[in-house]
């Protein structure tokens, strides 16, 4: 299987990393938000979702 | 760049939530409904002689204050703390599930999203698939193998130890996958399994074994359909961004 590498310059590698750490940031937000949330409003809004999903709930 | 890694995941998260939530729907939402009425029952007819401790509400009737609003007196049946929001039943309980599974595929799509773009990889259906398996395994099937997904109603160890083991072995495992996958040295590989298999010599919290009104087949159906619907609900991430990465860049190849 062949894996397509990105051309990176110097500033392409600046901004990929920012582009990572800015999505990684969002990402584990939103996760968090769904998933783990102790906020009992948000947990009772995101119950059944937790529970399909498998997150620790309760 | 990261604008398009955001739109492409919006896109992935959107149609990974439409399909999920159809899913969640037909195959598990039927199940916690139904878990919840043995559940209610148990709470609201204790004519069983079963000692106090383990009728734990955990449920209790929807309300999940109990370990927020301090020790309460267990014979109080509620109704004494004001009621915390919950969404209504029928369309709002769905709504805010479709909502949920929205912010929770867009929020793994950003994930995935920055770890193909982290590990050097170009977006396309096939890695984007080959990295949602990755991710299936890390948050869904190795934490499940400890904590079987679980219907409300079931008995359970604390909320914080199995989160605190949830998110250690989703962790251990992510990055044992990519010291085996991606690092492929001999040491990394030997490493990599290691860190597959710790966090369940650790052992996952103790689930206790206390008998439930709940009939063990909803369970057993439940864990299955959960695993099943998280599997797709990852492939449809990873299909979708690596579809919607080329689709963004077409636009735009200059900034590719």
């Amino acid at each position: 299987m062949s894996t397509n590498t990105l051309v990176l310059t110097g500033t392409r590698t600046n901004e990929r990393l920012g582009a990572v750490l800015v999505a990684a940031f969002l990402g584990l937000g939103l996760v968090f938000m769904a998933g783990f949330a102790p906020a009992m409003a948000l947990h009772n809004a995101a119950h059944d979702f937790r529970h399909s999903q498998n997150f620790p709930c309760h | 760049m990261i604008i398009r890694l955001v739109s492409a995941a919006l896109v992935a998260g959107f149609l990974a939530a439409v399909v999920g939530t159809g899913l969640q729907f037909a195959l598990t939402s039927p199940l916690i409904i139904a878990a919840e009425r043995y559940e209610t029952q148990a709470s609201a007819a204790p004519l069983l002689p079963i000692p106090a401790s383990l009728i734990v509400r955990v449920h209790g009737g929807h309300d999940h204050g109990t370990q927020n609003n301090g020790p309460r007196d267990p014979s109080v049946a509620g109704g004494e703390v004001a009621p915390v929001w919950e969404p209504g039943p029928g369309l709002p309980r769905m709504a805010f599930t479709a909502l949920a599974t929205l912010v929770g595929g867009v929020g793994y799509a950003l994930l995935l999203g920055a770890v193909l773009l982290a590990c050097n990889r170009e977006p396309s259906p096939e890695s984007g698939l080959r990295f949602a398996i990755g991710g299936f395994l890390a948050v869904a099937l190795a934490p499940a193998l400890g904590l079987a997904p679980e219907l409300p109603g079931m008995e359970a160890a604390p909320l914080a130890d199995r989160q605190f083991w949830w998110v250690m072995t989703a962790l251990a495992t992510a990055m044992g996958l990519y010291l085996i996958a991606i690092r492929r040295a001999p040491v990394s590989i030997a490493g990599g399994i290691v860190l597959l298999v710790a966090p369940h010599l650790a052992g996952a919290p103790e689930t206790s074994h206390a008998a439930s009104n709940l009939p063990a087949a909803y369970a057993a159906q439940f864990a299955a359909r959960s695993l099943g619907i998280a599997f797709v609900f990852w492939a449809v991430i990873g299909l979708a961004y690596g579809w919607a990465w080329g689709l963004f860049g077409r636009n735009r190849p200059t900034h590719a």
